[in-house]
């Protein structure tokens, strides 16, 4: 009979939350593991970039307030998973190198993250910087959560496309 | 807002860094959209000691303070909606059989023999209404029974009278069911008869809190002893039925019966029509299914239909059975030297007096009773709250509390059951008679909302609707007639509250009507901002910390401020002039002497003189006035400070065009050194 110990996903998970379509699914996947984990934590991070032309800790009142949004979003959902659920928000220059900085600084065993469908110019499929770097640098598991074409295909028609991946601030 | 003093968090690269931004809100609100915020339960938790205190205590009594999302939503499968319904209308049979037999007894054992055709003309009846509500759930599937029809399709002053008729029922239902519950575990327990008026108080109290910590009806809890009771009660009747049919069983009723007052010995219609209208009982609380129709599982007409026809047919089937039973065993209701049910006898005959079998049914038809009593707990405070949202009842009875119960509701429906139960002692059978009035004047006015409704909607089969809710409407209202007439003096009493409760309705909604009136704004209307002259008053004791700050307040409102010292001793009025001259020398000070010691009376004097003084033609200023006042730190010090700045603060509110202002003064206001007096060295 196989361990059942190694069979949970995580003890705590890094949730990186970008603004963008797939942040409800990140969300919900991250607390359905969470509950099925037993008592595994979870933080759900949102970082926003801030460009050079501006210092690092410069308050940016209304990235925060719509990044504030998106953390308020994920622990409501986590509350009716009954999950327990913090919120983290950072300012950074780079996206990823935090999201995996912040997973190691609070001990998380995996980073969940989301990749929406998206294709270049040409129709190569598009996977962004971050999710790279993330799986070359996270000392822990990476779970990545792409959404259906479906998904994709439904919101071409809708206007205001969000961030791939991280919410730049500063401009 | 980025923390200052830890800027960089550096990351494993050089270069790598990130502030961490903290969420000031985040403790006690959540943005659900861009300006928009939902108080988090930390928001609502007190923040003095005593506020802690009182929500200890709180939590304790009725549990943790629920959030709406967690409201339950449960859809009821047939088999547990009959349950949940059920418990009404059935656990009247309990006592309706009873209510025949208590008035054919006055004529003689020989009558008894009637008891049986009148329950069969009460199944008779409940059949006509049940069909008649089978109309209405299927019209209004939204819910709301007779209220929401004679709403939709009859005058205003119809619909009260039904909302009137339908709160007194739901009262009565708690005061009947436990009374008569009370009556079951005496009839158990004889050496508990002491306390039959406590029995019943005490499941009041008991089933209150129970209601105010959110207790819900969808839980098995509730369906288990009302499938009990009717299993034991079936069970009771068949074994009955098979003693009489088959083995010849019966015995005759004692005569004369004990307690009974000589009448004569021939049976009048008037005694049958009496017999009759006490019956009518067992038909109370049929119209539960039809207020609950958004409960059931989809398709939900279908399903109330369906257990509403359920319902009447064991209620009928009990009812009818246990008053065949009862006849045949010579059963009458006793009460000398202890009360005993009728029921209970019958349970003690076909179960075996003292039985483990007569105990437990006892126990079902307690808790069956109980039960009936709790559904009112979710009827009265519902159609409380709607009439609040309609405006006829004040708007906290559409307020709900910590546990999503709307506590005014059950708060009231438990005080009113209580004291009617005192005052009628706890007798199921004196209260019966307000009990049924009004029920089939809701009945009533409900059908004859129905058939309003057909004749003006005239959907697919429209004949047939009209035809059962018109039978209906007449026999309901004939046996209310009947009911209000038979059971005079005390029905009369119905007729006095339903009444009062419309005439109190209507003017609470006059009154509503009356302030949205003056409170409206038109939706086409740009308001900017004012262009009024203000000036500030700040009515001062003396020169304190706290008249300092109220005067900063008052500066910073208007620069034409001015302080009122109303005394009754010029010397020390002189000394405190002498010190504001020199300490406020910006800020006139007034002395209003008061020889005959008032406070309020001088002030109003003066702002009314200043009024009369200010310019005619020119609109009058806003008048702030500004009241110092001293923040007590503990409950019991609140006594000892502000009662002249409560009682300025009362006279002045309705004044036109002045606005008070309450400056508190707290004692961890930090005080600059310049300002300090020699109680801070």
């Amino acid at each position: 009979m196989p361990d059942q110990k190694q069979r949970v996903p995580f003890r705590k998970a890094v949730l990186g939350l970008n603004g963008g379509p797939t942040d409800e699914l990140v969300v919900h996947l991250g607390c359905q593991l969470a509950k099925s984990a037993g008592n595994a934590e979870l933080v759900a991070v949102h970082v926003i970039e801030v460009d050079w032309r501006h210092e690092l800790s410069e308050e940016l009142s209304i990235e925060n307030e719509t990044a504030s949004a998106l953390l308020d979003m994920a622990e409501g959902i986590a509350e009716q998973y009954k999950v327990k659920l913090s919120g983290d928000l950072l300012q950074a220059r780079e996206v990823a190198a935090a999201l995996v900085d912040e997973a190691i600084e609070v001990g998380a065993d995996a980073i969940i993250v989301g990749l929406p469908y998206r294709q270049r110019f040409g129709g190569d499929f598009a996977i962004g910087d971050a999710i790279p770097y993330i799986f070359q640098n996270a000392p822990c598991q990476v779970i990545v959560v792409r959404e259906a074409v479906a998904s994709s295909a439904e919101r071409q028609t809708a206007p205001d496309q969000p961030e791939l991946v991280g919410a730049r601030g500063g401009r | 807002m980025t923390d200052p003093q830890k800027p960089w968090i550096h990351g494993r690269k050089p270069g790598d860094r990130r502030v961490r931004v903290e969420r000031p809100h985040s403790a006690f609100f959540r943005y659900s959209g861009p300006g928009t915020l939902v108080a988090r339960e930390a928001a609502s938790a007190p923040r003095t000691a005593s506020g802690r205190l009182v929500e200890r205590v709180r939590h304790v009594l009725f549990g943790r303070r629920l959030s709406i999302h967690e409201e339950a939503n449960e859809r009821l499968s047939k088999k547990k909606a009959l349950a949940i319904f059920s418990s009404d209308p059935i656990s009247s049979s309990a006592y309706a059989t009873e209510e025949i037999l208590r008035v054919l007894v006055l004529a003689g054992a020989a009558v008894l023999l009637v008891s049986l055709p009148i329950a069969i003309a009460v199944a008779v009846l409940l059949t006509v209404v049940s069909l008649s509500y089978r109309q209405i759930v299927r019209a209004y599937p939204s819910g709301g029974g007779d209220y929401a029809v004679a709403r939709r399709n009859l005058p205003r002053m119809a619909s009260l009278i039904v909302a009137a008729a339908l709160l007194l029922d739901y009262v009565m239902t708690v005061a009947v069911s436990t009374a008569s519950a009370s009556e079951q575990v005496i009839s158990a327990v004889p050496d508990l008869a002491n306390f039959q008026v406590g029995i019943a108080v005490v499941a009041i109290v008991l089933i209150t809190l129970g209601n105010m910590r959110g207790l819900s009806e969808s839980g098995n809890i509730f369906a288990v002893p009302t499938y009990l009771f009717v299993g034991s009660a079936l069970l009771m009747i068949v074994i009955g039925v098979f003693r009489v049919v088959v083995n010849g069983e019966s015995a005759p009723p004692p005569n004369p019966l004990p307690g009974a007052p000589a009448v004569p010995e021939m049976l009048g219609v008037l005694l049958l029509i009496r017999a009759f209208a006490s019956g009518s009982v067992a038909l109370t609380g049929i119209e539960a299914v039809a207020n609950g129709v958004p409960a059931f599982k989809p398709p939900e007409p279908k399903n109330a239909a369906a257990t509403l026809s359920a319902v009447a047919v064991i209620l009928a089937v009990l009812f009818v059975g246990i008053t065949f039973v009862a006849y045949s065993f010579g059963i009458v209701p006793i009460d000398d030297p202890i009360r005993r049910t009728v029921i209970s006898q019958v349970a003690a005959v076909i179960y075996g007096d003292g039985s483990i079998g007569f105990y437990l049914f006892q126990t079902f038809t307690a808790l069956i009773l109980f039960l009936a009593a709790n559904t009112s707990y979710n009827a009265f405070p519902r159609l409380a709250a709607i009439l609040a949202r309609d405006g006829y009842m004040p708007r906290q009875f559409s307020f709900r509390g910590d546990r999503l119960a709307f506590n005014s509701g059950i708060v009231v429906l438990s005080i009113v059951a209580l004291v009617l139960l005192v005052a009628f002692g706890g007798d199921t059978h004196a209260l019966i008679p307000l009990y049924s009035v009004g029920v089939f004047v809701a009945f009533t006015i409900g059908q004859s909302g129905m058939i309003f409704h057909w004749l003006r909607e005239k959907p697919q089969g429209w004949q047939r609707g009209l035809a059962i809710n018109l039978l209906g409407c007449t026999m309901t209202g004939v046996v209310a007639v009947v009911v209000l007439i038979a059971k005079a003096p005390t029905s009369l009493l119905v007729a006095i509250v339903i009444p009062i409760m419309v005439v109190v309705m209507l003017f609470i909604h006059r009154q509503y009507d009356a302030s949205a009136g003056h409170l409206a704004v038109r939706p086409d209307a740009v308001f900017p901002a004012p262009r009024r002259d203000e000036r500030v008053i700040v009515p001062i004791p003396s020169i304190n910390r706290a008249v300092v700050q109220a005067v900063n307040v008052g500066r910073s409102i208007a620069p034409d401020v001015r302080a009122v010292l109303i005394s009754d001793e010029p010397e020390e009025a002189a000394a405190i002039r002498e010190q504001w001259e020199r300490q406020v020398p910006d800020v006139p000070l007034v002395i209003v002497e008061s020889p005959y010691r008032a406070l309020v009376g001088p002030l109003l004097a003066y702002l009314q003189v200043l009024d009369q003084t200010w310019p005619e033609g020119k609109e009058y200023p806003v008048t702030f006035v500004v009241i110092p006042e001293y923040v007590a730190r503990h409950w019991w010090e609140r006594i000892l400070y502000n009662q002249s700045a409560n009682r300025l603060r009362r006279a002045l509110i309705g004044r036109p065009h002045t606005v008070v202002v309450n400056v508190p003064y707290r004692r961890e206001v930090e005080v600059p050194e310049s300002h300090r007096g020699p109680a801070d060295s």
